[in-house]
């Protein structure tokens, strides 16, 4: 394996795809292809991973977030290796004549030549869109050089909910400074609109003042990030309704390590607000059983993959406030807890 | 100690879960009345878009829907007969057993006739009922998916029963046509007044609720670059193109009161014109853009009857062979009169007075049996002042917007550029923005987004009275001279681009049609 990456002769690989593949499109016509971008797309990855499944995803995201997708697949070594290869991802929309292709460049390196790629990569990015790094692991998150990729990023994703410290991943994102996207809040949204869509209803709005306690039941013997993350979004949005209510963190140990499965928000009078939403089934096809006073009723969600939450976070390429308020309260939350 | 009702009105209210950046808009609590609950339009379109919405998570946990229409029927027949529909209407979605299944729980059916005011008697007691057990909150969005000539009877019945106020919000949403001339319209217009309150009616216009359409207020508005260049110094026309390959298909008894003129150009298209020619408005508030879409419609100059047969053109399609097979022209169609002189086609020249459009023609035609399907506006800018490059052609292929609403959503910008090689030859190139592959999400229909709009009380994508008259005051002149001619009919073979008279028509204002 090569020890460097000239980036200038990559993007001269690049420029050479692209009259290829105008060339072989549609020789009869002139319709050619149409180049699509909308960022640069780091993805860190270890190299013991399936890479099929790393790309299959970056395709199902290109029709929407058109991007030059970098993959730099890592391995734990000594040595300093660095290699890299130049592809197109291309696709003909129905009933059209041109195709449209996105540039996709992959990237292998040792641990050891992390302190090699800041500047590889750098003038890799595509001018003037944003560049986003999605760190897939844990153990690359913890090296010492990875503040240095992530310096090139207006946006980190990751997911803690893989890291074994959950109060301390917190922290850590907290105190980062960066504008980060942690897939384990992403994946709360169905059940954040869910709770959203209840108090729609102008009556049951009026209700959440009353509301005195929360009470959040997930699998395994301690709270992971997204339990963390629900109750400090609750409870920031009870608190500004009016309500003080307290926190009660039911684990049980029969359902899946990780998963919530059930959210109340009860009040203390007898006639009051009693919402419960219990969570079943798993990534593929989650449902939501919906207990408002008298009205139950039944809602399914999409599934959950690394398709559906890159999609949702790379449509918000700058800050989200109401994750930052729920991450410094989840935060905290958790810091209280441990 | 406060009770929930009294907080309601002590507090303002606002919900604090709501995170726009993540979720999408929320209808609130309700229910839905549907008259004419059998028919084609709520098999089709109203039902999938209601199931869609809720495949989305968009309705509220106890939304309910009533079907009301003269055949005898349970809910659980209506039930099982909207789970075919929208199991076949269903455009570009999946079907869901267990969504459908949570969302029938909440459809009702209840027999009744318009004219019968019993049944708005057992629609009240019907919906009271819905309102305790699925806590709709009293709002009630009635929707007349009935002939036209029911509305007036319908919203009297509403009214006459109590319907049309109540513990929430009611609103009423009725399809086009809004009346078939200037004075029914605003005869029907006050007969629904008698009953709802101006901003309670939902004129729907389906046009408008398409995602293009709704593109370029975000394209004009959105974006520095094009606002300079929008008026009569850089534009030469615009071409507003509604083509249907398809011919009247059944509805000839229909369309031989209507026409190409009232049935496309006075609501859709003109709706479109407004929409590209507007002034900005302030805010995106719904009575904001309407106002300045209004204001467009009131600036149409009206025609003399002594100008209207140079800026107008009336077609009507004749028999022809497509692709091997005959195709009958519109007097041998099921319904209609051998002598109909019903337009199939119409084309009218628009002209705008105001500062930014004034002598700028505004070209606008649709039509049946055309070649193809397709609605588009095609925006033609000056030439460059000065022939650098000589006799290139550019005078031919000027710079075009085309802003395209079907069936390929997006927007294309065709400039010149250099031919490689020696010399400096140019040809035009396009700049494609396809809004389906750009984006790659599935698109919302135009039902689905007018139903959402209508529920949560947004009606910047409707129509307004003052819109209706100032539309039909701009086609009524029109109308008038084409009832006292005889048109020698049929002017067009099926398949073609309409007839002569048309092309004739942009020729005298130095112009082509352009070849969608």
């Amino acid at each position: 394996m090569s020890t460097t990456i000239q980036p200038e002769r990559v993007l001269r690989e690049l420029a050479e795809l692209w009259v290829t593949l105008g060339k072989e499109s549609d020789p009869g016509h002139s319709s050619g292809v149409l180049r699509a971008c909308a960022m640069t797309l780091i993805t860190l990855v270890e190299e013991s991973e399936d890479p099929s499944d790393v790309w299959s995803t970056m395709a199902a995201l290109m029709p929407e977030h058109p991007s030059r997708a970098i993959v730099i697949r890592f391995r734990e070594s000594a040595a300093r290796e660095l290699s890299s290869r130049v592809f197109s991802q291309c696709w003909m929309p129905f009933g059209h004549r041109r195709q449209i292709c996105c540039e996709q460049i992959e990237i292998s390196a040792s641990d050891a030549s992390l302190p090699d790629l800041a500047p590889v990569v750098l003038p890799l990015a595509v001018a003037d869109l944003p560049v986003i790094v999605w760190c897939r692991s844990a153990r690359l998150f913890g090296l010492p050089e990875f503040p240095q990729i992530a310096k090139i990023a207006h946006k980190l994703l990751l997911d803690s909910s893989a890291f074994p410290d959950p109060p301390g991943i917190l922290a850590q994102i907290q105190g980062s400074g960066k504008v980060v996207g942690d897939l384990a809040w992403t994946r709360l949204t169905r059940v954040r609109e869910l709770i959203s869509q209840i108090f729609e209803s102008r009556n049951y709005l009026a209700q959440l003042p009353g509301v005195a306690q929360v009470k959040l039941t997930f699998g395994g013997s301690v709270p992971p990030p997204a339990v963390y993350y629900l109750a400090a979004w609750i409870l920031d949005c009870l608190e500004s309704a009016g309500a003080h209510p307290r926190v009660d963190w039911e684990p049980a140990l029969g359902d899946p390590a990780g998963q919530i499965s059930r959210v109340e928000l009860l009040s203390s009078a007898p006639d009051g607000l009693r919402l419960a939403i219990g969570i079943s089934g798993d990534r593929d096809r989650r449902c939501a059983e919906v207990q408002i006073d008298s009205l139950a009723t039944h809602t399914v969600f999409p599934p959950d993959n690394d398709y559906s939450l890159l999609r949702e976070e790379l449509s918000i390429p700058g800050r989200d406030a109401v994750y930052e308020r729920s991450l410094a309260r989840a935060s905290k939350l958790a810091a209280e807890k441990k | 100690m406060d009770r929930p009702c009294d907080k309601l009105k002590n507090m303002a209210l606002e919900n604090p879960f709501q995170d726009p950046l993540r979720f999408e808009r929320r209808i609130p609590e309700c229910a839905v009345a549907i008259f004419g609950a059998n028919g084609d339009l709520t098999k089709r379109k109203l039902l999938p878009a209601l199931y869609r919405l809720a495949y989305e998570r968009r309705l509220s946990p106890g939304f309910a829907v009533v079907g009301i229409s003269r055949t005898p029927m349970s809910d659980d027949q209506f039930r099982a007969s909207m789970h075919d529909s929208v199991a076949k209407f269903l455009e570009d979605s999946p079907f869901d057993e267990e969504v459908w299944s949570a969302f029938a729980q909440g459809i009702f059916y209840m027999p009744g006739d318009i004219g019968d005011p019993q049944a708005f008697t057992n629609l009240a007691v019907s919906l009271k009922q819905i309102e305790d057990c699925r806590k709709t909150a009293g709002n009630v969005l009635f929707y007349l998916s009935t002939q036209p000539s029911q509305y007036a009877a319908a919203a009297k019945g509403i009214g006459a029963a109590g319907l049309a106020e109540g513990k929430g919000w009611r609103r009423i949403v009725i399809e086009k046509p809004f009346g078939h001339d200037l004075e029914s319209a605003r005869g029907l217009s006050n007969e629904l007044h008698e009953v709802f309150r101006e901003s309670d009616i939902y004129r729907i216009d389906h046009y408008l609720g398409k995602e293009t359409v709704q593109n370029i207020l975000a394209f004009r508005f959105g974006n520095g670059i094009f606002e300079p260049l929008w008026n009569r110094r850089y534009v030469k026309s615009v071409q507003i193109t509604a083509a249907e390959s398809i011919g009247v298909e059944g509805r000839g008894g229909y369309y031989q009161e209507a026409g190409a003129l009232r049935d496309m150009i006075q609501n859709h298209l003109l709706q479109i014109m407004a929409t590209i020619a507007m002034e900005p408005s302030a805010t995106f508030q719904p009575d904001a853009v309407r106002d300045e879409r209004a204001k467009l419609l009131r600036t149409i100059r009206v025609m003399k009857p002594d100008e209207v047969l140079a800026n107008s053109v009336s077609g009507q399609y004749g028999p022809a062979r497509i692709g091997g097979a005959d195709v009958p022209g519109f007097r041998q169609e099921r319904g209609v009169d051998s002598q109909s002189q019903t337009d199939t086609y119409a084309a009218a020249t628009f002209f705008v007075d105001n500062w930014r459009w004034a002598g700028v023609p505004f070209f606008i035609r649709s039509g049946k049996r055309l070649p193809k399907r397709v609605t588009e506006i095609a925006i033609q800018f000056n030439s460059a002042p000065h022939a650098v490059f000589g006799d290139n052609g550019d005078e031919a292929t000027p710079n075009l917007l085309i802003l395209r609403i079907q069936p390929e959503e997006g927007i294309s910008l065709r400039f010149l550029s250099k031919r490689p090689g020696a010399g400096m030859k140019l040809r035009p190139v396009s700049m494609d923005f396809n809004y389906g592959s750009s984006f790659g999400e599935r698109s919302p229909t135009a039902y689905e987004t007018l139903l959402l709009d209508a529920m949560i009380g947004d009606a910047t994508l409707y129509t307004r009275q003052d819109m209706v008259e100032a539309s039909w005051g701009a086609v009524e002149p029109i109308l008038n001279v084409w009832q006292n001619q005889k048109f020698e009919f049929p002017n067009y073979d099926a398949g073609t681009w309409g007839p002569k008279a048309a092309d004739e028509m942009l020729a005298r204002h130095g112009h082509n049609w352009r070849t969608p």
